[in-house]
């Protein structure tokens, strides 16, 4: 579904990505773990578009980005895998000027231009999916960060991406609360999306990631299933790193 | 050392041999040098010195009263306070003694005898005389005997704080004709290729000094030194040298040199009753005057900040240049000096508009510089996730600022634009400069005529008050209201 291969990364003169490389299938979980620093946000701005690579190459179905395309072919392929793609934030950067359900039916409404009553029920039944229903007429400072999490991902879902990509989602959460979201997750896996989630926490990606994928200094040092990563790493560097985190 | 009788005996001694000691007092005198040829004005040739007729006049005086001339520089406008708060002793400044002058201070005997000149363009067929005047529009310097008579004939006018900004205007056809004391009309008039008089002059009025109520020991010395200088022909040979000597001014000698004492010339001086009607309507003009220059500007100012606000911002190098000074002009310049320019320099150009436009064009100019800067200042306040979450959505640049960028840094942008639009309020009274009837306008000319400085001040203030305090709810009431939503979400929230 989606593949990246050899993906290089420099900023400010330095390789922030040396060649990442990796396959994610569809209705797959892949998780990606690393210590601060390793380049695993770095990758998700490549995979959406934020940021353009310096080498290699992203495949999202018929969609191609590489490094020697025009900037304006390349942001116009960047829109296209935008359609596809949905991104939750660490910082969620909700839209603090618009209630819950105005951040989740701004896009649609405007973008996909669907009528405001139909995005109006979508949102309202995603809403209820995620046990946020009662609070639609909500500001969203006036929810608590988990209520955030997932009205973000509530926005991301509005748009019908077939991955969703998730950066650090239990940094703000208690441990019930990251049960409960990796429970939300992984009903939203079961119906038909495929997901990437960068955490540092193992427990959260254990039992709900299919595939780990370990980095170091901006490279892949090793990835696999998730039971075999977690349980039999083949390079030391990552049996230190799960053992350390565990 | 001296005992201290032996100096006392001195210092009496002193009083003696020196006579009168007010002799050795210099004379402390009081005029208008900016735009005040020929009266008195500085030097084209030494700047930092004052020539003119009654200059040199004053000096003949002071010599008279053996006193040395010392001169205050002031203005116009507020002579008479001025003299009243001891700033100067006498005022020598083409000073008519009109009757409610004549209720603040006193007058010396004339020392000239003036006519007004009506001066229009050398093409003007219709004009021959004031009564011709009556749908045009006259310049004229405020608070005088011709803006008095013009008031009194109930021909539209405009006041002007110098004789070259009227001519000025004359020449670029915004008025149609200017009446003027005959010593200033010729000292500026009489050298001109495109303006001419209109008729013979007319009207027949008096200069003398004006003194403090209650120095009667000064108007005595200074009425006989006045009939000295006539006397003796050196305030004739003044006149004669600067062209203003007529056989008017005879009718001054005859009674001196008859030897009769202290004969007041009485001539029809027009003076303006104070009528507080007629000031109230008057300054309710203005007041609209104001708001309309103010509403106007800030419009322009809101409007033409955004695109300077993103061309500085995002645009490409030449564009953020271009913005950067425009900025750095308006905002690093006097508004005032931008004023005069557009007023007097454009229309070297050809643009010549009148002087509200002028006014209400550069005040939206100058703060759509400062707008500029507030709505920089609040769209790069924005965190950058809001761009990216926006883009991540789909949603393109122009999408992404109009729905989720402006929104919130217009709320940052309230409360300083609010700021703003008060201080152009204030910054209306600038365009006093360029001779706009606004509410400062009508309060310095309405005070000085009236004297009633303390009156009008706190109807002009309440007038300010009543057009900026609505302004501030206004703003607060908008604010509130955008956070109105949120504050009840707020409070839901502590409930549940
Ligand atoms: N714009 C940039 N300019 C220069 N260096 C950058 C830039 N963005 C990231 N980096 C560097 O790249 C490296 C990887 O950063 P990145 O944020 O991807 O790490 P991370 O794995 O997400 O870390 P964390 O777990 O702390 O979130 C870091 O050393 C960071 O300092
Ligand atoms: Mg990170």
């Amino acid at each position: 579904m989606i593949r990246a291969t050899d993906l290089i990364k420099n900023a400010n003169g330095a390789r922030i990505l040396r060649g990442v490389s990796f396959e994610v299938a569809p209705q797959t979980v892949l998780g990606i773990i690393g210590a601060s620093g390793s380049g695993k946000t770095t990758l998700l701005r490549c995979l959406n578009g934020l940021e353009r690579i310096d080498g290699g190459a992203i495949e999202f179905d018929s969609i191609r980005l590489e490094a020697n395309l025009s900037a304006a072919e390349y942001s116009r392929r960047v829109k296209g895998l935008r359609k596809k793609v949905g991104t939750v934030f660490q910082h969620l950067y909700l839209f603090p000027h618009l209630t819950v359900l105005a951040n989740i039916i701004e896009a649609p409404t405007h973008v996909l231009r669907v009528p405001k009553q139909q995005a109006e029920s979508e949102a309202v039944a995603l809403l209820d999916s995620v046990g946020l229903k009662e609070k639609a007429r909500r500001y969203p400072e006036t929810l608590s960060g988990g209520e955030q999490q997932r009205v973000a991902i509530a926005r991301a879902l509005a748009m019908h991406p077939a991955l969703l990509m998730f950066d650090e989602p239990t940094s703000a959460l208690d441990p019930k609360r990251s049960a409960g979201l990796r429970s939300l997750l992984r009903s939203t896996v079961s119906r038909g999306h495929t997901m990437v989630i960068v955490s540092h926490s193992i427990g959260f990606l254990e039992g709900l990631a299919d595939q780990l994928l370990y980095m170091e200094g901006g490279e892949v040092v090793e990835s696999g299933a998730a039971h075999q990563i977690l349980n039999s790493p083949r390079d030391p560097r990552t049996k230190d790193f799960i053992e350390q985190a565990k | 050392m001296p005992s201290p009788v032996s100096k006392l005996l001195w210092i009496a001694a002193c009083l003696l041999f020196s006579g009168n000691v007010s002799a050795q007092q210099p004379l402390r005198w009081g005029a208008d040098p900016s735009g005040g040829a020929p009266y008195v004005y500085n030097d084209p040739n030494h700047p930092d010195q004052y020539i003119g007729y009654e200059k040199e006049m004053v000096d003949a005086l002071a010599a008279a009263m053996g006193r040395k001339p010392e001169f205050a520089p002031s203005d116009w406008e507020t002579l008479v306070s001025a003299l009243q708060r001891k700033s100067f002793d006498v005022i020598v400044n083409g000073l008519e003694p009109t009757s409610d002058r004549q209720k603040q201070i006193q007058f010396s005997k004339p020392y000239y005898i003036f006519q007004l000149a009506l001066t229009v363009r050398n093409g003007e067929q219709q004009i021959h005389s004031l009564a011709d005047c009556k749908n045009r529009v006259v310049g004229t310097l405020g608070n005088t005997a011709a803006s008095r008579l013009l008031q009194k004939e109930n021909i539209p006018m405009r006041a002007y704080a110098e004789p070259l900004t009227a001519y000025r205007d004359l020449e670029l056809k915004r008025i149609d004709a200017v009446i003027m004391d005959v010593p200033a009309e010729v000292f500026y008039v009489s050298k001109s290729t495109t303006l001419k008089r209109a008729c013979e002059p007319f009207f027949r009025g008096t200069y003398n000094v004006g003194l403090r109520k209650g120095d009667d020991a000064l108007k005595t010395e200074v009425d006989a030194a006045i009939d000295k200088i006539i006397n003796d022909g050196s305030l004739e040979k003044i006149l004669r040298k600067w062209g203003l000597w007529n056989d008017a001014q005879l009718e001054l000698q005859k009674p001196a040199k008859a030897g009769e004492k202290n004969v007041d010339v009485g001539y029809d001086i027009t003076s303006a009753a104070f009528n507080w009607r007629e000031a109230i309507w008057r300054l309710t003009r203005a007041a609209f005057v104001t708001v309309l220059i103010a509403f106007g500007s800030m419009v322009i100012a809101l409007v033409l900040g955004m695109p300077l606000a993103i061309g500085q911002w995002k645009g490409p190098r030449p564009v953020q240049w271009l913005c950067t000074i425009y900025v750095e002009f308006f905002r690093g310049t006097p508004v005032l000096v931008q004023l005069l320019f557009l007023y007097f320099g454009l229309p070297t150009i050809g643009l010549a508009m009148p002087a509200w436009l002028t006014a209400l064009i550069g005040l939206g100019l100058n703060y759509a510089a400062y707008e500029s800067q507030v709505y920089r200042a609040a769209l790069e306040a924005i965190p950058r996730g809001q761009w990216e979450a926006s883009y991540l959505l789909g949603m393109g640049p122009v999408l992404a600022f109009r729905r989720i960028i402006l929104p919130q840094a217009f709320r940052i942008a309230l409360p300083p634009m609010t700021n703003d639009f008060v201080s152009l309020f204030k910054d209306t009274s600038t365009a006093y400069a360029i001779s706009v009837w606004e509410l400062a306008t009508a309060y310095r000319e309405l005070a000085n005529a009236s004297g009633q400085f303390l009156l009008l001040g706190v109807a002009v203030s309440l007038y300010y008050l009543a057009m900026s305090l609505p302004m501030a709810h206004l703003a607060r009431r908008l604010e509130r209201k955008l956070q109105r939503r949120e504050a009840i979400e707020a409070v839901e929230a502590e409930i549940n």
